[in-house]
């Protein structure tokens, strides 16, 4: 751990944006500290150094960005949250001829991959269409390819079974060169494309948008103005759900949606 | 928003793993409400821990306890727990954050994670304390505790049920108080009062 002190993080933020345009100025500065001193960690310096090394036209400038702004993806995290989605929110989904889910902040893409393997054993995904979206080209080609690592899989498995999986997990993947990838069947719903929560806009209208543990990285400010474009982009009685332990509180938006789920953060849109 | 906060604000963290619930019960049961601080627990926890800590010593103290929410205001006079597979982080702006990025040292929550925070807050830490565990989280956070000033104290490991943690507490930096195993309690109870 290399520790940086607020002050310095500032000096930091300043500097990725003079030499690259990208803005941290939004996001919470706890959880930035921490990877900040991560990232020098990882690669034995001090900030003084990478402050010298960032220069315009090199590459460290994205990768630090990248390494900052990656999140870390897990299949079935929460599987209550996945077990409660398939209860209590597919039967009103059901009505629809077409459905729209947005992943938002999809990272590696396995929450979007969760959702396709919970929307196929529901017999919905036929029906379905879910756009995954990441500020990170980076990101977005790993899910496209849709790889994760094999010692993930027995971990992914007991969740899947925690969220009452019908199947075993390993019948929506193969394993080649020592990676799993997720069967192509699953991916032909899943549209991966880039866009950053914090600056784009509105590109549709859905009854479905997870946003799980994306939100607790932005300042209260930043929070508030991301889910404004996420009420934007539901659909009047779609739903929205957040991180286990996010919640609508300091959204300004609290009386706009009815409450399904306090504990797993499952919101719907009622005004 | 930051109308809540308190500048006489100071924490006292503590934090454990293997084999620490216990010592966390007693402690809890030393606290009589009102106490003039913020006390902020982090015990290692298994991912899919179900059991919710304010229930489980709610018979304890008569304080008010928590698993706060991200962004939740933080206050004197409050007992508050890490959640499970979530780092707790606390801001400069008397918040709490939490964090799902890695793990430390196979931990989340992890100790060093909130420990680092609370020292580069700027708020004022009365007491910080690390007991058994068999692993090296805590140590650094300890550390920077330790060099920004703010009292640390360590189980003595010889009397530890996994004497890892405070070992590596003891190695990475040789100053922390040691809680020796005669006035455990007692040391405890004063830097409490």
């Amino acid at each position: 751990m290399v520790v940086i002190e607020y002050t310095q993080l500032e000096e930091l933020i300043i500097r990725i944006r003079d030499i690259s345009g990208f803005d941290f100025s939004g996001y919470a500065r706890p959880s930035l500290l921490r990877r900040a001193g991560r990232y020098l960690a990882k690669y034995d310096m001090d900030l003084g150094a990478l402050l010298d090394h960032i220069e315009p036209g090199g590459s460290i400038v994205y990768e630090l960005i990248q390494e900052l702004t990656v999140n870390y993806s897990e299949m079935f995290r929460d599987p209550e949250y996945f077990k409660r989605v398939r209860t209590e929110v597919f039967g009103y989904l059901e009505s629809y001829p077409t459905l729209r889910f947005w992943v938002a902040g999809c990272a590696s893409g396995e929450e979007a991959f969760s959702m396709a393997i919970m929307l196929k054993e529901a017999e919905l995904l036929g029906r379905s269409l879910i756009y995954a979206t990441d500020l990170s080209n980076k990101v977005l080609t790993s899910a496209r390819e849709g790889v994760f690592t094999l010692g993930n899989t027995r971990t992914f498995s007991e969740s899947y079974m925690m969220a009452g999986g019908k199947h075993s997990l390993s019948d929506y993947y193969h394993v080649a060169y020592n990676q799993a990838v997720i069967s192509p069947e699953l991916r032909k719903n899943i549209v991966f494309s880039l866009h950053d929560l914090t600056g784009d806009g509105v590109f549709n209208e859905f009854q479905f948008i997870s946003c799980r543990n994306v939100m607790i990285y932005f300042t209260l400010e930043l929070r508030q103005h991301v889910f404004r474009l996420l009420y934007d982009s539901l659909s009047m009685l779609g739903f929205l759900c957040l991180g286990k332990r996010e919640t609508l509180r300091y959204s300004g938006l609290e009386a706009h949606f009815k409450v399904i789920d306090s504990t797993l953060n499952i919101y719907q849109k009622i005004k | 928003m930051n109308s809540a906060r308190d500048e006489s604000l100071s924490l006292v963290l503590i934090g454990g793993s293997s084999g620490s619930f216990v010592i966390f019960e007693d402690i809890i049961k030393l606290l009589k409400n009102p106490v003039s601080f913020a006390v902020i627990f982090v015990l290692h926890r298994g991912k899919y821990s179900a059991s919710v800590l304010p229930d489980l010593f709610k018979t304890k103290t008569d304080v008010h306890m928590s698993e706060p929410h991200h962004l939740d205001p933080i206050t004197a006079n409050s007992i508050y727990f890490a959640l499970p597979d979530y780092h707790l982080l606390i801001g400069e702006d008397h918040r709490f954050y939490y964090d799902h990025n890695e793990p430390d040292f196979f931990s989340r929550p992890s100790i060093d994670a909130t420990f680092i925070s609370a020292a580069l807050s700027g708020i004022p830490v009365k007491a910080a304390m690390l007991f058994t565990g068999s692993s090296q989280d805590g140590a650094e956070g300890m550390k920077l505790l330790a060099e920004k000033g703010f009292p640390t104290y360590v189980q003595n490991p010889e009397f530890a049920e996994f004497p890892r943690m405070p070992e590596e507490a003891l190695l990475k930096y040789h100053q922390h108080n040691l809680l020796e195993e005669d006035k455990f309690y007692k040391t405890i109870s004063d830097l409490l009062s």
